[in-house]
């Protein structure tokens, strides 16, 4: 047996099989990171909760969810909700399970957010009549999202690779795929190189996307303003030294 | 305008207020003073309940501020706040800071909120500034766009709560012009200050507060002369011997 196939490695990297689950990875991040983000955000407001009722239920969830392992999760998921007569694809199952650990995690992240919202613009908002949703949603929640988008990415691109386990429970999205197809040639080394491939690829597509939100986030916190010319002269002069 | 009864308020077992009376009329421009921790900022923020007190009644145009009934939203629209730190909400432009409340809380049309919050922006000069961030503007600048967000509201009332105290010497004049002007067209306004110049030209009335207490409410003129109690002519040496 030879040390390394370069023939093997190629043919693996046009594989469409190999393609598509990494295909399979990506919806699964998209899909579970955006309904944990809506989660999340509703169990990071409830724990910030006065009221009992609602911050008791969001403490047990955020602990009994990063408290017991991912791949613990799907097992129960996938082998428990047929027990009720609920008969789900493996996909659904799996995305059910990755939406429901990351919630968990980013409700913490988005929980640290909120806190990092200086208390007098919320005291300014409510000065001006604003109702308490209002302020959620006009004032806490937009200067919430630009400080956390730097974890927020880090969850992505953790999400990313995470999907993984879900093979535990035969998904056959991008790493499942890749060791089906060990058992045919025995070319591990390929194989895996070629899914690190794909992985650095879909995590480098994130990084860049990541950016493009960060720059827009950030717009208003830019010194240097689009402005007219005469006032890109003027500015350093009344804004710099008063700051 | 505003009727303060026996205002009291505690932290604990820390009484800030110890239970502040007074009348401010229509029209009245009324300089609350006093040291440090003397309670009078908490003062002013029970009026339009950003902060709770335990006892006594606050009235507002008859409304009162101590009440499951009231409509908080409607209450500080009627009471526009200008704080010490400005507060311009940093991911809005200033004019969608002038625009949100009325905009929310008035339901007030897109194209007339527009005129209005342009026409406030020029009467604080600041018309050229209108599509920039607060943090491209300077401490002086922000607090004028602060007051003209306030105003934006149309309040009966106009509360101040320290407005030049973050400000560098050479802005504290900008605002304190903008707020001389305001009271000439007849605006309600308390405020808290340190600034004994304005009290001096442009208020009606001194309230002097220390340790929770209003000790003196007395005319301008009366308060300058000496007519008040020992404890307000200390404060007064004291600000004079350190002003700038």
């Amino acid at each position: 047996m030879q040390i390394w196939s370069w023939h093997g490695f190629f043919t693996y990297l046009g594989s469409p099989y190999i393609f598509r689950g990494a295909l399979i990875t990506v919806i699964m991040t998209v899909v579970s990171m955006m309904m944990g983000f809506l989660l999340g955000l509703l169990t990071a407001v409830m724990k910030r909760s006065q009221h009992r009722v609602l911050s008791w239920p969001a403490r047990f969830y955020v602990w009994f969810f990063r408290g017991t392992p991912l791949l613990v999760q799907l097992v129960v998921i996938y082998t428990g909700l047929p027990k009720l007569d609920i008969r789900l694809s493996v996909l659904a199952c799996s995305i059910i399970g990755l939406t429901l650990n990351e919630a968990a995690y980013l409700a913490e992240i988005i929980r640290a957010g909120l806190n990092a919202v200086p208390t007098g613009q919320i005291a300014a908002a409510r000065a001006l009549g604003l109702s308490e949703r209002q302020i959620a949603w006009r004032i806490a929640f937009p200067q919430a999202f630009r400080l956390i988008i730097p974890p927020l990415g880090n969850s992505v691109n953790g999400l990313l690779k995470t999907t993984s386990v879900t093979s535990v429970i035969s998904m056959e999205e991008l790493m499942q795929r890749s060791q089906i197809l060990v058992q045919d040639q025995f070319m591990v080394l390929e194989l895996f190189s070629v899914a690190a491939l794909y992985y650095l690829l879909m995590t480098t597509a994130w990084d860049f996307l990541q950016r493009r939100i960060e720059h827009y986030a950030e717009r208003p916190y830019r010194r240097q303003q689009k402005t007219a010319a005469v006032e890109a002269i003027e500015l350093p002069a009344t804004t710099q030294d008063a700051r | 305008m505003i009727t303060l009864d026996t205002v009291t308020k505690s932290y604990g077992a820390f009484q800030v207020l110890k239970g502040c009376s007074a009348e401010i009329g229509r029209g009245e421009v009324v300089v609350v003073c006093g040291p440090s921790g003397s309670g009078k900022s908490t003062l002013i923020k029970c009026i339009n309940a950003l902060e709770t007190f335990e006892s006594g009644q606050i009235y507002v145009d008859g409304m009162p501020v101590r009440s499951a009934k009231t409509d908080h939203s409607a209450l500080r629209a009627k009471a526009g706040m200008v704080f010490q730190s400005f507060e311009l909400f940093s991911h809005l432009s200033i004019l969608d800071n002038i625009m949100l409340a009325p905009r929310l809380v008035q339901k007030r049309g897109k194209e007339e909120l527009r005129e209005h919050a342009k026409t406030l922006l020029r009467r604080v000069g600041l018309e050229q500034h209108a599509d920039k961030y607060p943090i491209a503007l300077s401490g002086g600048q922000q607090q004028r766009a602060a007051i003209a967000r306030a105003l934006a509201m149309k309040p009966d009332v106009m509360l101040f709560d320290e407005p030049t105290s973050a400000l560098d010497p050479e802005m504290v004049q900008e605002v304190l012009q903008v707020m001389t002007e305001l009271a000439r067209e007849g605006m309600t306004m308390m405020c808290v200050t340190h600034e004994m110049g304005f009290a001096r030209q442009v208020a009606t009335r001194i309230l002097f507060v220390d340790a929770g207490e209003i000790v003196d409410d007395c005319p301008v003129p009366d308060f300058f002369a000496g007519h008040c109690s020992p404890r307000a002519q200390a404060f007064l040496r004291f600000e004079a011997a350190h002003s700038r």
